[in-house]
C-alpha cells in the first residue's frame, strides 16, 4: 500500500458527486479510469483527502451520442468505447484513430475521455484531438453547469480551468471535418510523445481548402492551435509553396520543454519537418 | 468519512467478502488478502502490465484499481486457467513456444492473452504484438511469446 490515508465515497449521481466535491473543495479528487491518477498517489505527488468515485455513473456520464450536427460524449466513456464506436467511425474518424496511441490495451480499457481532459498533459492525444476538433467542455458544480471552450481549458502543464468543486460532465464535439490527418513521433512504443500533431478540414470541390484547424502536442506547456499556419491554407488549394509557409507560421506557438525525452531544440526541430510531411499527404490524400 | 470499506467480490468463481483500506490497490488486496500470489506486481505504476487480471471479463492493471473498487466485480486470476491441476491450453501453448524464462511476466501475459481471446477476433501478428504490448518481458524478446499466442488465437487447441 503506497498512497497516503483517504475516504473513498461512491455517490450514486451526478448532483450527489458535486455535493461531495463543494463539500470538501480543495482536498476531494474525482475518480474515474484511475490510469493517471492512480500512479500519482501511489507516488504521493497527489494527497487527497477524499476520492469521489465516479465509476457507477455510467447512466448519467456515459453514451456517445449524435445530437444534429453535434455529437456528445459522456465523462465516463472509455478509450476502449473510442475505439470501436460506429458513431465516432462515421462522424470523427480522428478520435478513435488517436485513442490507439494511447497507452495500452489495459490502459485503455480503463481510462476515459473525462480524465484525459482533466489530466491536460500536454503529451496527451485526447487533448490535442479534442483542441483540433473545437471541443465544447460540459463542467457541473453544485452551483450549476457551464461550458468552456476547449481552446480556454487547458490551463498550462497537467492544470485544467475546472475549479476544485467542479467536474467534467461531458464534451460536446460541433464538428464532423470531412478530413483529418495524425501524427505522433514517441522514442518507444506506448511512450509520452514527443511531439504530436492533428489536422481537420474540409475540401470544396474545386480544391481548396476550408475550416483549417491545426493542433500541436508536446511543443509547449499544453497541446495548441497553429491559427496562424491554418490561416496561411484557408481557401487554397495548397501548393510546396503554401505548406513551407504554413510550417514555418507553425513555429510561432512552439514553445518546447527540455525534458529526459528530448531537447527544446530537437522537438522544434521536428515540427516543420514532420507538419510538412502530414500536409502533404493530407494534400495528396483527397 | 469511511477509510475502510466492506466489499464483495468474486475471485475465480468464490465470493469473497471481507474489508479493505481505501488506499490498498486490487494487486495487493488479491496477493495479501486472498493469498493469490499468481498476480504480479512489478512497477505499481501501470507501466510493467505483471498484475493484469479479468475485471468483469476485461483485461486491466490491478495495481491501477483500488480494492474496494472491486465491489460487486468478477475477477480472473491467473489461477483461473490450471485445469484438473494441468496446464490449460493457453498455459500449454506458452511452455511450447518457449514464450517464458523466469516466468515473472507470464501471468500478466496469459490474462491477457485470455482476455483476447474471448473477444474473438481475428489478429495478424502485428495485431497481437499490439494488444500484448501492455505486458513488458525483459527475459525472451516477445517472439516467444507473440508465436504462443498466435498459434493459440489460431485455434491450435480450444480452451
Amino acid at each position: 500500500m503506497k498512497p497516503a490515508p483517504f475516504a473513498y465515497v461512491r455517490p450514486a449521481s451526478v448532483a450527489d458527486a458535486v455535493r461531495q466535491l463543494s463539500e470538501n473543495a480543495g482536498s476531494a479528487r474525482v475518480l474515474a479510469g484511475g490510469q493517471s491518477l492512480v500512479p500519482m498517489l501511489h507516488m504521493r505527488l497527489m494527497r487527497p483527502e477524499v476520492l469521489v468515485d465516479i465509476n457507477s455513473l455510467g447512466g448519467e456520464l456515459g453514451g456517445i451520442e449524435p445530437r444534429g450536427s453535434e455529437t456528445v460524449i459522456g465523462a465516463l466513456v472509455r478509450y476502449t468505447e473510442l475505439e470501436t464506436s460506429p458513431v465516432l467511425a462515421e462522424r470523427l474518424p480522428l478520435l478513435p484513430r488517436v485513442v490507439r496511441h494511447v497507452g495500452d490495451r489495459q490502459v485503455r480499457n480503463r481510462g476515459t475521455i473525462g480524465g484525459a481532459l482533466v489530466q491536460a498533459d500536454p503529451t496527451g492525444e485526447i487533448p490535442l484531438a479534442c483542441l483540433a476538433l473545437g471541443a465544447q467542455v460540459v463542467a457541473r458544480s453544485a452551483a450549476g453547469e457551464r461550458t468552456i471552450p476547449i481552446e480556454e481549458f487547458f490551463d498550462g502543464s497537467y492544470a485544467s480551468a475546472l475549479e476544485p468543486e467542479e467536474m467534467l460532465v461531458s464534451v460536446r464535439l460541433p464538428l464532423s471535418p470531412q478530413h483529418c490527418a495524425f501524427f505522433e513521433r514517441g522514442r518507444k512504443h506506448n511512450d509520452f510523445a514527443l511531439l504530436s500533431m492533428a489536422i481537420v478540414a474540409n475540401r470544396d470541390g474545386d480544391g481548396s481548402w476550408r475550416s483549417v484547424r491545426i493542433a500541436l502536442g508536446g511543443v509547449n506547456d499544453r497541446p495548441v492551435l497553429a491559427s496562424a499556419a491554418a490561416e496561411r491554407l484557408e481557401g487554397r488549394a495548397w501548393d510546396v509553396g503554401d505548406v513551407e509557409e504554413a510550417v514555418r507560421l507553425a513555429l510561432d506557438v512552439v514553445d518546447p520543454p527540455d525534458d529526459v525525452r528530448a531537447s527544446a531544440e530537437y522537438r522544434r526541430h521536428l515540427v516543420p519537418i514532420h507538419l510538412g510531411r502530414l500536409l502533404r499527404e493530407l494534400g495528396g490524400e483527397a | 468519512m469511511d477509510y475502510s470499506h466492506e466489499i464483495s467480490v468474486t475471485v475465480n468463481g468464490t465470493v469473497q467478502r471481507t474489508r479493505v483500506e481505501s488506499r490498498v490497490h486490487a494487486a495487493d488486496f488479491i496477493r495479501h488478502q486472498l493469498g493469490l500470489t499468481g498476480t504480479h506486481v512489478g512497477c505499481e505504476q501501470g507501466v510493467c502490465g505483471m498484475c493484469t487480471v479479468l475485471v468483469d471479463g476485461q483485461a486491466v492493471k490491478s495495481c491501477l484499481l483500488l480494492a474496494v473498487q472491486l465491489d460487486g466485480r468478477e475477477v480472473q486470476t491467473v489461477e483461473s486457467l490450471g485445469e484438473n491441476g494441468g496446464l490449460s491450453d493457453l498455459q500449454q501453448a506458452f511452455k511450447d513456444a518457449h514464450a517464458l524464462q523466469c516466468g515473472f511476466c507470464t501471468p500478466g501475459f496469459l490474462m491477457t492473452a485470455t482476455a483476447l481471446q474471448r473477444e474473438g477476433r481475428a489478429l495478424s501478428r502485428d495485431e497481437i504484438r499490439d494488444e500484448m504490448s501492455g505486458v513488458l518481458c525483459r527475459c525472451t524478446g516477445y517472439e516467444g511469446i507473440v508465436d504462443a499466442v498466435e498459434r493459440h488465437l489460431g485455434g491450435e487447441g480450444d480452451d
